[in-house]
């Protein structure tokens, strides 16, 4: 499985003197490195540009941000690269799962083509993966069918399944159960490493930055 | 790639608007200053325009267009306004929609056809007033609709039009995310500070709604000033509205009289600018008392009264619609129908058979355009929309395109549409189809892209980054998440690009020198013919030929939804009964195993 030769190679996602600037103004300014082993916690109060970073590493920043410094994926740096180029999977708060789509489609829509040579082997593989998080049989539903605590799970299954390089977490626990969290965060950085997948998280919630366990970068109110 | 592709979509779409309005506007200015090569006309003067001003009766056609015109719409607006002050946040707002609806889409000149049928002397009202009073002949000389001096009667008809348009305009606004926040909020803060559901509609609702429906408004009014249709059929004839004589003009044998009615179009869009300076007059001082309301303190406003005036006009609808679909189909089936009587005496299908044997190609003709136009109106807006977000206008670019967006809208058609038809024989006297489908494209695109454009940047982005996230391109975003996810807007911005199309009368017969008819021409012409029931078939297929776009976009997407559930529930199935045969397999292949 694609986990297996992940593991071996060396992926490394860093941030050279990266600044976010809004109308030309300093707002972010963030250096440093994250491996696949590793997840990097993004915190501060709301409204000063946790996620206008995000947006700039993943190339979906508008105006009026603009950034200087470079973002490298492995020495290459992406940032010439088109936003679906980079390989950088993003996720929110919300599943944000198609709705016209079911569970399986989802997942299908996000494999790259040809990762399988039949349908019926792709088929396979989403079955096995929807097993590995219980949610067996649970393919062929629609996305209404699912209750919040299956649709995050659903949801990390897709952004897996198109093998990033690198993925962006925007406060992706908040929305859930005080029950479900922990669970939830748990499961999600525990598939990230065995991934080998370097991930940087924002949020404001500190347990999410425990649970995370790598590098804290504060920023200051703006 | 494709992003390019949707940015030509934008230029395209600016120049279908911009293009005929401009060449349309020129080809009126020069034949009303009296250059007309065509009839040995070289030289520039005004002599026209004296020609025009002495024509007998023009101060009072400019009178019955202004009257019919700001009339019409400061009382559709105020009627707007009072029913939504009525049942806005209330369950009866949906069953107001739904009642309007129909209205929306029938065509102008389809409405005034019905109307006659329900109020004319000798129509559903009279009969009812006939019945009760015993009289047997319809009066001829007391009723004030139709044919009235004073443009009462085209002013009534114009209003029952404009009440749902501006509804409908006024609901989309306010249901727009960042307004619908705001307004909830401010709904609740009024009410908790005392005030009654109508005075916080009309102190905090509707001053920060306002602007946003005024240019919606305007187009009304502008539309109201110059319409041909229902002046034409419900109006007085000598004199008739402006517009009315424009048509007569260009019409008339005596080409010569086209130099007239090239001034007199030009004279239109005066009377239209003038419309708008009365309309604002108004406006100005309505507001000026309405600030001064504010802080009066006073919590009611007219509670009963708004109350009591939002029910009647639920009531007169709710009698109009139902009356209309009455009179109207029992007169395509009546074979007598004496006055005063209810019902027809006998019933008869030699109206619809004289109809279909004659409505052939005009039905062919309404349909193709109406499909032409509606499928690559909906393209070209589709595109554009995208074109906004990825290659996002400058500012200024932005302005010059939503001023565009309602150029069509803000110039009288009669002002410019003779003057494109004159440039389009210039280029060709061939390709009629062509110059018709282009006048029509200038009306159904900017229907099309206000209806889309609401529910396009709707539209959640994040489910956009997500899909590019996952690495598909701009196009697999477009084809695969968004315009599923828009079905429902599309399809129905689609019916609503057809029922435009379905309803002009005044593009298709210019651009067309009358040589495609279609189901509307045919219907207006049938009013001054011979039968009144044939009449009445025309206008209950014109009635339903719009409803047939909406009825596949409300159904279409709920057969999609049922089938891919099929499907699904069917996967399930298969899969069910596969595990359980390789159960039965293994099962197998141990009694084989052990059997050796």
């Amino acid at each position: 499985m694609a986990v297996d030769t992940g593991a071996k190679e060396k992926r490394i996602l860093s941030l050279q003197h990266l600044q976010v600037e809004k109308e030309g103004k300093p707002l972010v300014k963030v250096n440093t490195q994250v491996n696949g082993q590793s997840v990097l916690t993004i915190m501060g109060p709301s409204g000063c540009g946790k996620t206008t970073l995000l947006n700039a590493i993943s190339g979906q920043l508008a105006a009026p941000f603009t950034f200087t410094g470079d973002i490298s994926i492995n020495g290459r740096s992406v940032i010439a690269l088109e936003p679906y180029k980079r390989n950088i999977g993003i996720m929110f708060q919300d599943a944000l799962l198609f709705e016209h789509m079911s569970v399986k489609e989802n997942i299908a829509f996000a494999m790259p083509p040809k990762l399988h040579s039949t349908k019926q082997a792709q088929s396979q593989a989403i079955d096995t993966m929807l097993q590995e998080v219980s949610l067996e049989g649970f393919g062929d539903r629609g996305i209404e069918a699912l209750s919040g605590g299956q649709q995050a799970r659903v949801s990390l299954l897709r952004t897996l399944a198109a093998e990033p390089d690198v993925v962006l977490l925007d406060e992706p626990f908040s929305k859930l159960d005080a029950s479900l969290r922990s669970q939830i965060r748990t499961w999600t950085f525990e598939q990230i490493k065995q991934r080998n997948i370097p991930a940087v998280l924002v949020t404001h919630d500190i347990e999410d930055a425990n649970a995370a366990g790598g590098e804290i970068i504060e920023l200051m109110p703006c | 790639m494709f992003s390019q592709i949707t940015v030509y979509a934008r230029y395209a779409l600016l120049l279908l608007l911009l293009v005929p309005v401009t060449v349309g506007v020129i080809g009126v200015v020069f034949p009303a200053l009296g250059y007309f090569p065509a009839l040995g006309e070289h030289s520039f003067s005004f002599r026209i325009f004296v020609e025009l001003l002495n024509v007998q009766h023009i101060g009072q056609m400019i009178w019955l267009s202004l009257f019919s015109g700001v009339g019409s719409t400061i009382l559709a607006s105020f009627i707007t306004f009072l029913l939504l002050a009525h049942c806005y946040q209330s369950s009866l707002l949906n069953k107001i929609q739904a009642l309007l609806s129909p209205m929306l889409v029938l065509p102008h000149a389809a409405a005034a056809i019905a109307l006659l049928f329900v109020l004319s002397p000798s129509g559903l009202v009279a009969r009812f007033i006939g019945t009760i009073t015993d009289s047997a002949m319809p009066s001829t000389t007391v009723g004030l609709f139709p044919y009235d001096e004073w443009g009462l009667s085209v002013l009534l008809v114009l209003v029952i039009k404009e009440v749902p348009f501006i509804l409908l305009m006024a609901l989309s606004v306010m249901a727009q995310p960042n307004n619908k926040q705001k307004l909830e909020g401010y709904q609740r803060a009024g009410t908790a500070l005392g005030y009654s559901a109508p005075s916080t509609f009309f102190k905090l609702i509707l001053p920060s709604i306002y602007t946003q429906i005024k240019l919606p408004i305007l187009a009304v009014l502008v539309f109201a000033t110059s319409n041909v249709e229902i002046p034409l059929l419900i109006g007085l004839n000598n004199p008739s509205t402006l517009s009315v004589a424009i048509l007569h003009w260009f019409n008339h044998v005596d080409l010569s009289m086209r130099l007239l009615g090239s001034a007199a179009s030009i004279l239109q869009g005066v009377v239209c600018v003038l419309a708008i300076v009365v309309f604002f007059t108004v406006e100005r001082m309505i507001s000026w008392w309405g600030r001064r309301q504010l802080s009066t303190g006073r919590r009611n406003f007219f509670n009963r009264t708004v109350a009591l005036l939002g029910t009647c006009t639920f009531g007169i609808y709710a009698f109009l619609i139902a009356g209309v679909v009455y009179t109207v189909v029992s007169y395509s089936f009546a074979e007598h129908w004496v006055f005063p009587r209810l019902f027809p005496e006998a019933l008869t299908l030699l109206h619809w058979k004289t109809a279909f044997s004659a409505i052939g190609q005009p039905l062919l003709n309404t349909l193709l355009l109406g499909l032409a136009t509606s499928v690559s109106s909906v393209v070209l807006v589709l595109l554009t929309l995208e074109s906004e977000v990825l290659v996002p206008a400058t500012r200024k670019a932005a302005a010059l395109f939503s001023f565009s967006l309602f150029l069509p809208l803000l110039v009288p058609g009669v002002a410019f549409l003779y003057g494109l038809v004159w440039f389009q024989q210039l280029l060709s006297v061939h390709s009629l189809g062509f110059h018709t489908y282009i006048a029509h494209m200038v009306y159904v695109l900017p229907y099309v892209y206000l209806s889309l454009a609401v529910s396009y940047q709707r539209f959640d982005n994040r489910y956009v980054m997500v899909a590019q996230s996952l690495g598909k391109s701009p196009f697999q975003v477009f084809w695969y998440v968004k315009l599923p996810a828009l079905l429902n807007s599309v399809l129905v911005a689609w019916a609503l690009g057809l029922a435009i199309s379905f309803s002009q009368y005044l593009p298709t017969m210019l651009a067309s020198g009358g040589a495609i008819p279609t189901v509307t021409t045919e219907a207006v012409a049938s009013v001054s013919g011979s039968s009144v029931r044939l009449t009445a078939v025309y206008a209950v297929i014109q009635a339903v030929m719009p409803l047939l776009g909406f009825v596949i976009a409300w159904t279409l997407p709920k057969l999609i939804t049922l089938n891919r559930e099929r499907r699904r529930t069917h996967n399930r199935k298969s899969k069910r009964i596969s595990s359980h045969m390789s159960r039965k397999e293994r099962l197998e292949k141990k009694v084989v195993h052990h059997g050796r």
